[in-house]
This record gives structure tokens, sequence and C-alpha cells, in this order.
């Protein structure tokens, strides 16, 4: 009886105010999309790290039957080859510069492109044998790249050396300053959705105050009066948080998924189910922060 | 002592209610006892402290000093979730009705067992029960604009009632209705007074009060002055209460020598 008529003071509460509510919905929904953009923007960099950005700054890629680098010429790295840059990355005029290095086979080059290309096209048109092995090594000094890489080009059944932070340090700053920016819009947007959910809450109290009036006086409980405001706010926050999941989510699919990988092959992107990790995030940060700033109007603005 | 608190179902203490510092108290040292299932008239110029008594015992405002007991309790000691349980025990009626004009006469008096959780049956029940009660048998779907000022007070008094409350404040209940339809007001009152409410009526209409003879409590400027069992509106006893024309005549008398009719002092507070 009591869940039914709180459930009726809601819905009353909504049609009353109905603009109100619809533009809290709206301001939830710019606002959380932000946050969300944000946290797709940190995602697509973890995604484009991939597995050895974050433990390793060097790549000694070996020559592989496809190599057409000119010191390969003389067909893919040979074992003895292996075994020589091994010692030489193991002797001490090298071991001083680096903290440790790591051999990735075909099979694991291949497993870890799968990984980081699960959402692209190209996946399935890449076999093992077009991958090449190589050495992951993990600087003590990063600057100190030139002297990895002077040292081994040269060696016979060496492709080529890469710093593979370097190549991508540039984008993720961008990428970086992207999210700020866009926590920095939020940032406005939430205290805009904070302000708009306690007038709405404020005005919604003030014209029901006939019977918020008797309510108080035959003694109903502080929820029975409170509540319905509250949730009042919660759901038309929530309503605009969900809004706000499935634009994450359709520009993950439609423009991440179909439209920059089909540009851009050679890019790992985030898949559109990767952003549906945000969205219980937002539909809770939604709900909450209508639920403490109508709690806070109420305080001031409803007497219990 | 306890056996005369619990037999007082309002019990004022040396209370004194103090609004603004530097004017006078609104209450000053009152000391009152309404017993269980009495009716009592609560007299007095505006200003004299009526409307502040029944706010006390509602738990509307804190007294500033001395205790208020209602049914018992000291309602200084009563938590604030437990203040619901408190304004369940008592009823309220006021000049101006305050129904909801989007609920019919039945949703308006339902709409005081819906919020503190009756279920749908005893609603059903009830509601019809207490409408005849107060005479409204058979107009439980009309709206409050539909009805005359004496059947929306009606309403209001079986919404008041309806939760049965041990206590009945009433204020100026009569102040909006001509004296035929206040006389039939004050025939509801007194019928939930006999069914065992304790009722507390604050008023002005001397006609009511001189008719019902009734206990008679007059409050002057936050003092009680006058307290007759059986009695009028003014008093019988001139030297120890002040008839009408008395006060009439020392309200002109104030320092500022206000006009005829703004001599309460309770107008300039509010």
């Amino acid at each position: 009886m009591r869940l039914a008529f709180i459930l009726s003071e809601i819905g009353s509460g909504l049609r009353r105010n109905l603009s109100m509510v619809v533009s809290v919905i709206l301001v939830t929904f710019v606002s959380l999309t932000f946050v969300g953009a944000a946290g797709m923007l940190q995602m697509q960099i973890n995604q484009m790290k991939g597995y050895w950005y974050d433990k390793v700054q060097v790549a000694i890629f070996l020559c592989s039957d496809g190599s057409t680098a000119p010191s390969c010429a003389s067909g893919p790295v040979t074992p003895e080859q292996q075994q020589g840059l091994n010692a030489l990355l193991e002797s001490p005029s090298v071991a001083q510069y680096i903290n440790d290095f790591q051999f990735e086979s075909r099979d694991e080059a291949y497993k870890h492109f799968k990984d980081q290309f699960s959402n692209s096209p190209i996946v399935d048109s890449v076999t093992p044998d077009q991958l090449p092995a190589s050495f992951r090594i993990n600087m003590k000094d990063p600057q100190k790249y030139q002297i990895i890489s002077e040292t081994f080009s040269s060696q016979p059944g060496v492709e080529t050396v890469i710093d593979q932070r370097q190549l991508l340090e540039r984008l993720f700053s961008v990428m970086n300053g992207a999210s700020l920016v866009a926590v920095g819009i939020a940032g406005v947007m939430i205290v805009c959705a904070i302000l708009l959910i306690a007038t709405t809450i404020r005005l919604s109290a003030f014209s029901r105050r006939r019977e918020t009036g008797i309510m108080r006086l035959v003694g109903a409980s502080k929820t029975v009066i409170q509540l319905p405001f509250i949730l009042e706010g919660v759901i038309a926050a929530v309503i605009g948080a969900a809004l706000a999941s499935g634009t994450l989510w359709a520009v993950a699919q439609f423009f991440l998924g179909d439209y920059m990988s089909r540009q851009y092959p050679d890019t790992a992107f985030i898949s559109s189910g990767q952003t549906l990790i945000l969205a219980p995030a937002l539909l809770i940060l939604g709900g909450s922060l209508a639920g403490i700033s109508s709690l806070l109007t109420l305080r001031r603005y409803l007497r219990v | 002592m306890p056996c005369r608190v619990l037999r007082a179902m309002i019990r004022f203490e040396n209370v004194t209610k103090v609004y603004d510092q530097k004017a006078r108290p609104a209450l000053d040292s009152i000391n009152l006892e309404i017993d269980r299932g009495e009716f009592a008239f609560l007299v007095g110029a505006s200003g004299s402290g009526k409307s502040t008594f029944l706010r006390l015992v509602l738990k509307e405002d804190r007294a500033t000093s001395g205790a208020v007991y209602v049914a018992g309790q000291n309602v200084a000691r009563i938590s604030s979730w437990r203040v619901p349980r408190l304004r369940r025990g008592i009823g309220v009626v006021f000049q101006d009705f305050r129904l909801l004009p989007q609920k019919n006469v039945f949703a308006n008096v339902a709409f005081a067992m819906q919020v503190i959780g009756k279920s749908r049956s005893v609603i059903r029940d009830t509601v019809p029960e207490v409408l005849k009660t107060v005479g409204l048998e058979g107009k439980e779907h009309r709206m409050p604009h539909e009805l005359s000022g004496g059947e929306q007070q009606r309403v209001a008094i079986a919404r008041a009632v309806v939760n049965r409350p041990g206590i009945l404040l009433a204020d100026e209940p009569t102040g909006n209705l001509d004296p035929t339809t206040s006389m039939g007001i004050m025939g509801v009152l007194d019928k939930i007074n006999q069914n065992g409410t304790t009722v507390v009526m604050a008023t002005h209409d001397d006609d009511i009060v001189n008719e019902m003879r009734k206990r008679v409590v007059e409050l002057k400027n936050g003092v009680v002055i006058r307290d007759e069992a059986r009695a009028l509106y003014t008093s019988m006893i001139p030297v120890v209460g002040q008839s009408r024309r008395l006060k009439d005549a020392s309200g002109r008398e104030t320092p500022d020598g206000g006009l005829p009719g703004t001599g309460a002092e309770g107008e300039v507070q509010r």
C-alpha cells in the first residue's frame, strides 16, 4: 500500500513538473556523456598500448619470411643468429643499460596481436608467420635508446629496432589532453545538473507543499514524505545516464567500429561491448548525484 | 506525580516560548492541564498565544523553557524520527480547511490513512464510517469546490479523526463559517468529544463558546488570565478576568496608541 502510494506520488510529481524533469534528463545526459567520453579515451589509450607498452620500451624485430629490409637479405633469422643476439643482450656492455628483456616468439606475437586487434577486421587476415619474432627490452633509462639501436641494427638477423613508446607517446598525450578537456566540461555540466536538480526538487516540493503539510500533520514518516521527491530526481538522472550510456555505445559501435576501424585498419579500437563497462558507473554516478542533491535540498525546503 | 501526568492528556509545566529575544514571550510560564476526554476552548485576542500553544503540543516548535507533556510523554524527549508517531495521536483542523483540491471527499480522508500505510481494505471500511460521523454520507465522490464551507470543514474534521487520535486540536475551525453552519460544526466536534477524544479548540467566536458551556481557558499576552469550567466567552467575574469591552479599551491604551483593531501585538510579531 505504502509502496503503491509512493509510486503514485512519484508519477504525479513527474507529470506536474514535466518540463523541469526533461531538462534534468538532458543536462545529466550531456554531463555524463562527457564523463563517459573521458573514460572511453582512457580505454582507447589502454587498447593502443597493447601487451608490451607498459613493460618495455624497445623492440628488436627479427627477420622473418616476409621481411624486405636489406639486413634480412639472407632470409629469416637462424637459431644461431638468435643465440648470438641473446648473448649480446646479456653481455656487460649492453646489460648495463637494460633492466631485462624477453623473447617474443611468432606464436606469442600472434596471440598478443589477436588480443589487441580483436575488434578489427584485419585480425582474420593475419597468420603467425606474417608476424616477426622479437626481443622486447626494458631500458634502465629510456633516453639511451640510441645505444641499443646502434648496437643491434647492424647485427645479422635483425630487421629493425623500434622505440615503441616514442611512437605512441605523442598520440597519447593528445588523447590525455582531450580526456582532461572532457573531464573539465563534465565537471561544469555536473555542477549545472546538481543545481538544476536542486531547483527542480525545490519547485516540486513547493508545488506540493499542501500535500506534504497534511502528510506531516497526520504523522506520515519522513521517508514517506521525502522519498517521492528524492526518487523523482533520481529517476530523471538515471534516465539521463542511460541515454549517455547508449550514446557512448553508439559512438563505439558505429563511429569507431564501422567508420574509424575501416579508415585506420592498423589501429586497435575499443569495441562497443567495452563501453558497456562504463554504463553502470554512469548510472550510479547520475543516481547518487541526484539523490544527494535532492536530499540536501529537501533538508532546507521541506520541513518534516 | 506520574498519575497526574497520565490523567492529563495535555500538560504544560512552566512553559515559556520566546520567538524573538527582544519581544515579550509568546507564552509566559504557562501551567495548564487538559484531561483525557475533556473539551476546552482556548480564547484570547490574536497574538495572545493560542496558536503557539497548539504548535507546542504538535512539537512544531520547541518550548524555550518548561515541559510539555502529551499523553504522559515529554515532547522534548521525543526523538525527531518518532515525532510522526506523536502526530498520529493528534488530529488538527484549521480555519482554512486545507483540503486537497484535486482529490474528492473520499480521497481527501483516505489520504490521511494512505500516508501512514493503512491497507486499502481498512481504508475502504473506515472512511465511510467517519464520513457518516461528520454528516457527509453520500458525498464521497464530491470534489471540495462543489461543497459548502461547512461541508469542507466536515471533510477536514473527518480527515483529522480518521486515524482515531486521542486529541483533536482545532484552530478557529468556525472562523470562515456563518453562525448556523458553525453550530453544525460544533455538533460534530461535540460528538467526537463524546466518543472520548480530547478536544482543544482555539476560537474567537463568542456565540459558540457561550452556547457550548465548556471549559474556557483565556490567554492574554502569553499568560493564562482565566480558566473556568462551563464558562462563557467573557468572564462572569470581572475582577479576575476581563470583559471583551475592557480588552478593547486596554488595546487602545497601549503606548504606541494603536488604532482600534490593531491592538493585538501578535499581528506585529508575525
